[in-house]
Formats: C-alpha cells, sequence, structure tokens
C-alpha cells in the first residue's frame, strides 16, 4: 500500500517549522536581503527551536532526523527566506561527511559540540578552477611527518566566514583527500562576504590556504577517498536542496494567489482572468510534482537504498520549477513584481541558485543518463 | 569606528521602531514604511503620503500589499502653517544646545585661561541668548503641534497612522523636557546670572548643569525623530 500521509510526528514538526518560519524568517527576510548581513540572531534561535543540525545521530547530542523530516522543514523555512534558510542549514552539509566517513573521535571532536552551542561549519570544495567538475580541484596536501600541509584557493564557501570548521577536499599525492580543518588554523584567509545576485543573507567567501597544518587525525577516511566522500554527501543533501526550491515555488504560489484573489481589473478580480488562472493551477502543479520527487528521493535514502538518480532528478526539476513559479508569480503582479518593495524579484533571484549549486542541473541529468545507460528496460 | 556608531544606533532605531510600529510593509507606490496594525478592519488603509488604498494581508508571513484605488481628492493644508512652523523649533534648538554646550565648555576652561576673561565676561549675555532661542524653539513647537493635529483632523482624516501617533508622542515629550530646561536655565541653578558660568564649586550647580545637559540632549533626539518621522509624512522614504 503507498502512504501519502505525513505521521503525526511529521506533521508536527512542520507546524513547528511553519509558525518559525511565519514569527522568525518571513518578516526578516526583506531586512536581511537589503543589508546581506549574517542572520546570526535568527540561527540562534533556529538553534534554540532545534532546526539545526538535524543529521547529527543521537549519541553524539543530535535529533537524526530522516532526510524526509529534514525536507519538510527545509521547504517550510525555505518559503520564508532561502538566504536565511541556507544559513540555518549548511552545516548539513559539511557535517555529513563526517558522519559518514569519519571516526568516533572526528565525531565527539567536531559534530557534538555544535548540538551544545551554536556553531557553525561550512563544506569547503568548489575552487575558481573547479565547479561542477570537482575532480579538477587543485587544492594540494602534502604530507610532511604525521601532518598535512594545505596550500590552495576554495571559493563561494557558503558559511565560510563563520564557520569554525571546514570539510576540505584537497589533492594528495594526486589523489583526491578530505580533510576536516580547524578554522582558526594559521594560514587559512577569508576574504569577504560576496555579493551575489540572490541569497544575499547567506554568507559566502573565498577561503585561501597558505601552509595550513592539519594534523592526520583529522584526515577524513583514507588518502584517495576523498572524492567519493564529497559525492556521497550529495545523495542525502539534494533532496534537501530539492525542498528549498518547493520552498521558494511555494511562497511564489502564495504570493501570486493572495495578490490575484485581491487584485482587480477590467472590473474584475485578477484571478477571474483565466490567463492568470491557468498560472496558479500550473505553478501548484508542478509544485505537487517538485514535491513528489523530492520526497521520493528523500525516502529511498532514509531506506537505504541508492537514491543517486532520484536526488538528482528532484533537484533538477525542483529547481527549474522554483525559476518558473518566481518568474510566474512576478508576472501575475504586473509592474508590482518588478518593484523591490514586493517579494516576487527577490523569488528570482533567490531561485537562480538551486539550478547551479551543489551540482548544476545538467549535472542532474549527466547522472541520470548515467543510471539509464547501465538499465536495459525503465519501468 | 564611525561605521560602529551608526550600526549601533540604527540598532536602537530598529528594535525602538519594531517595538511602536509592530510588523511593517512598504507602500509599493512611494515606498513609505506602513505598520499592518493600522489597517482597518477590511485590511485597508490609505498611504499617508501618495494616497494609494492598500489592500494589506500577509501570507506565510510575507507581508503582500495590493493597491486597488488612488485617494484623489485629498484636502491640503491651509497656508501649510505646520510644514512652516516645524522648521522653526527644529532650526533653533540646535543652537540653544550649542549655547548650553559652549557655556558648560567656557566655565570648565575659565580657571585655566585667565588672559581671556574679556570674553568670559560676555557670557550671560550668551546664557540669556541661549534662553531666548530654547523658548523660541519649545514655545514655537507648540504651534507645530497644534498646526499639525489640525493637518491629522483634515487631511489624513484622523486615520490611525503610527507615524502621527509617534509624532504626538514625542511632541508632549519635546514640550516637557522643553519647559523643564527653560526653567533650569532661568531660574539661575545651572549659570549663575552675575557670571554667566557653571559654578564649579558648588555641587548644587554641577547637578543641575547635568541635569539640564541630559535633558537638552534627550530633547534633541526627541526633535530629531519627529523631524525624520515627519519627513517620511513628505517624502516616503
Amino acid at each position: 500500500m503507498m502512504e501519502f500521509n505525513l505521521s503525526a510526528e511529521q506533521q508536527e514538526l512542520v507546524e513547528k517549522a511553519r509558525a518559525f518560519t511565519k514569527e522568525w524568517i518571513s518578516p526578516k527576510a526583506v531586512e536581511y536581503d537589503r543589508t546581506g548581513e549574517f542572520p546570526l540572531e535568527i540561527c540562534r534561535e533556529a538553534f534554540k527551536q532545534g532546526f539545526m543540525n538535524p543529521h547529527v545521530p543521537v549519541e553524539y547530542g543530535g535529533a537524526a532526523h530522516a532526510v524526509l523530516d529534514h525536507c519538510l522543514v527545509m521547504e517550510e523555512l525555505c518559503t520564508g527566506c532561502s538566504g536565511i534558510a541556507t544559513a540555518i542549514d549548511a552545516n548539513g552539509l559539511s557535517q555529513y561527511p563526517v558522519i559518514l566517513a569519519g571516526t568516533d573521535d572526528q565525531k565527539r571532536r567536531f559534530l557534538a559540540p555544535m548540538t551544545e552551542e551554536l556553531m557553525f561549519s561550512a563544506y569547503a570544495v568548489t575552487e575558481p578552477e573547479a565547479g561542477s567538475d570537482v575532480s579538477r580541484v587543485k587544492t594540494t596536501a602534502t604530507k610532511v611527518g604525521n601532518d598535512y600541509v594545505l596550500n590552495g584557493v576554495k571559493w563561494w564557501i557558503t558559511n565560510g566566514s563563520v564557520a569554525s570548521w571546514y570539510f576540505v577536499l584537497a589533492r594528495c599525492d594526486d589523489k583526491q583527500t578530505a580533510f576536516i580543518v580547524p578554522a582558526d588554523s594559521p594560514g587559512i584567509v577569508r576574504g569577504p562576504k560576496e555579493i551575489n545576485l540572490g541569497q544575499h543573507a547567506s554568507n559566502t567567501v573565498r577561503l585561501t590556504f597558505e601552509d595550513v597544518k592539519v594534523a592526520a587525525a583529522n584526515r577524513l577516511g583514507e588518502e584517495g577517498g576523498g572524492f567519493q566522500i564529497a559525492m556521497k554527501t550529495f545523495d542525502h543533501t539534494r533532496p534537501g536542496v530539492a525542498s528549498g526550491a518547493n520552498g521558494i515555488s511555494k511562497a511564489a504560489l502564495n504570493i501570486a494567489l493572495s495578490y490575484a484573489k485581491r487584485r482587480r481589473t477590467f472590473d474584475k478580480k485578477l484571478i477571474s482572468n483565466q490567463g492568470i488562472s491557468f498560472k496558479l493551477a500550473e505553478m501548484v502543479t508542478r509544485l505537487d510534482a517538485a514535491r513528489y520527487l523530492t520526497y521520493k528521493a528523500a525516502w529511498l535514502f532514509d531506506r537505504g537504498e541508492d537514491n543517486a538518480r532520484e536526488a538528482a532528478e528532484a533537484k533538477w526539476f525542483a529547481a527549474d520549477v522554483a525559476m518558473q513559479s518566481a518568474i510566474e508569480c512576478a508576472q501575475v503582479l504586473g509592474g508590482y513584481g518588478f518593484t523591490t518593495e514586493m517579494p516576487a524579484e527577490k523569488l528570482i533571484r533567490d531561485a537562480k541558485i538551486y539550478q547551479i549549486y551543489e551540482g548544476a542541473t545538467e549535472i542532474q541529468k549527466m547522472i541520470i543518463v548515467g543510471k539509464l545507460m547501465r538499465m536495459k528496460e525503465v519501468y | 569606528m564611525f561605521a560602529d556608531v551608526r550600526r549601533m544606533v540604527a540598532k536602537i532605531a530598529g528594535r525602538f521602531k519594531s517595538r511602536f510600529y509592530g510588523r511593517t510593509f512598504r507602500c509599493p507606490v512611494c515606498h513609505l514604511e506602513l505598520a499592518i496594525v493600522d489597517a482597518d478592519g477590511n485590511r485597508l488603509l490609505v498611504c499617508p503620503v501618495c494616497g494609494v488604498v492598500i489592500d494589506i494581508d500577509e501570507v506565510y508571513g510575507h507581508a503582500v500589499p495590493v493597491v486597488l484605488e488612488v485617494e484623489l481628492n485629498r484636502p491640503q493644508p491651509k497656508a501649510r502653517i505646520h510644514p512652516l512652523a516645524t522648521h522653526i523649533p527644529i532650526g533653533l534648538y540646535p543652537f540653544a544646545v550649542l549655547g548650553t554646550g559652549l557655556l558648560i565648555l567656557a566655565s570648565i576652561i575659565q580657571p585655566l585661561l585667565p588672559g581671556l576673561g574679556s570674553w568670559f565676561a560676555r557670557a550671560p549675555l550668551v546664557a540669556d541668548a541661549t534662553l531666548v532661542l530654547l523658548a523660541l524653539s519649545v514655545g514655537l513647537s507648540i504651534l507645530t503641534f497644534v498646526s499639525g493635529l489640525r493637518d491629522w483632523s483634515r487631511r489624513y482624516r484622523r486615520r490611525s497612522y503610527r507615524q502621527i501617533r509617534l509624532k504626538i508622542v514625542f511632541s508632549v515629550i519635546f514640550l516637557v523636557l522643553g519647559a523643564l530646561a527653560i526653567a533650569l536655565h532661568a531660574s539661575g541653578a545651572v549659570f549663575s546670572p552675575t557670571t554667566g558660568l557653571v559654578d564649579l564649586g558648588s555641587p548644587l550647580s554641577l547637578a543641575m548643569a547635568a541635569l539640564e545637559v541630559t535633558i537638552l540632549a534627550a530633547g534633541f533626539v526627541v526633535i530629531a525623530t519627529l523631524g525624520h518621522v515627519g519627513g517620511t509624512l513628505v517624502f516616503g522614504k
């Protein structure tokens, strides 16, 4: 039997996240978007209410939410502001490699403290010359005695300015190796906050590693195992990213619907015009489709099954739906959709990144095709 | 450092505003920040600056204003007494504060610079001029207050606006503070009627001087806020 209902616990979690979004995120979304300030106050409250570090296993102080639960929460938070939600949730991307490949000692040193007080961590893989193609990473890790010495530049590192430690991918004897690097290590230079198109509340910076010493005890997994760890992380995090995009689609739909029901044109409500009402029908249908793909990808992961294809499908589809919904929302609002005083334009700016980060849409399609090529028939 | 002070002031002002205004949104036409709580039972609100009739609703915590109408025939304030009168207290008050500051500075440096005795001899004149400026500023603010109430009644049809409520409350505070400052200054308890300076040997004079400076500083913040809020009701943002 197939079940589409949320459990009572999941419903409670969604309602809690929704209340948090309405009280803490949405009312401050415009302010943080304009100032580009890091939403520390909101993160503090999110930490207090248990919305941060949901992936950390219970034995290290976390809540160990299932991926599906995390998706439900992310959709709600991103309906308020995906930039603020990214600041709240970005820890997960760097924590998961440690959960996946870390030793008990590493988990105690780096994960457990994050559940005791508000702390941030960052996933430092992307480089100026290596984005979607992670195999091009050039940062080097040279073994010197028992330590490694890292040199290189990491680029567009989310939460980079506020992180206490970084997950870093570097080349050790030309083999990609993963490290946990404390942010206060001598030789790490944090660049200024990047001024991006959207998600202004999210902190994105350049990191320069200049002869940064990393103890061997901070190497994640074996030498040469870094690429696998970095990629496996995405199977876990991509449904969450898709949920973020669904949050944008939901915000766009709600704003467009509210506007269309109240604005009058040609002596009738805007929604009474078929051209507008069909847009809303299409928006809600696409949102539902994106949600089902997302929930399926999360559900597969939670069952311990391979979800690489489904996660890629969810990520690219939800990102495209978010972009389309944001543009349609602005269209429904007409001239008001083009002004910065209405929320539609922010949604367009925020949605774009979902088609790019954590593997661009084209990469997702490559993953899907890669899976198809191994299949004789598709059921 | 200047940026830090600015950030701190902005934070304090932001906190005060969020307490006083509650949840706000910007008029999509003139960009004036409006309080959602000012909307009537039908969620309607007329923007005091541009006159658009806004249906304001919150969706998922996002404020979504919808412009339904424009109120075209709005009574103009006759003779524009309030906008004209408002500049007199705002213009005079800083000079009264400056005069008081100079007198206090002179009281401190007088014993150190005995060669400037002829300059210090003019202190009673400065003290009197300061009192006149203060009295004119506070006195004329009564005219500003009354003409403002009249405009609210005519042009804004006594509608509830957080900005106007804040202006009324702050005007009353300014009048009270101004009256206290005038009384202190005129009583001679701060600046001696003979020397025009603070008697640094008298603890009572020092305490009174500190009190007058505090009152004037508070008045400065209040009148600056009044000017700023009044300005937004003219220019939007």
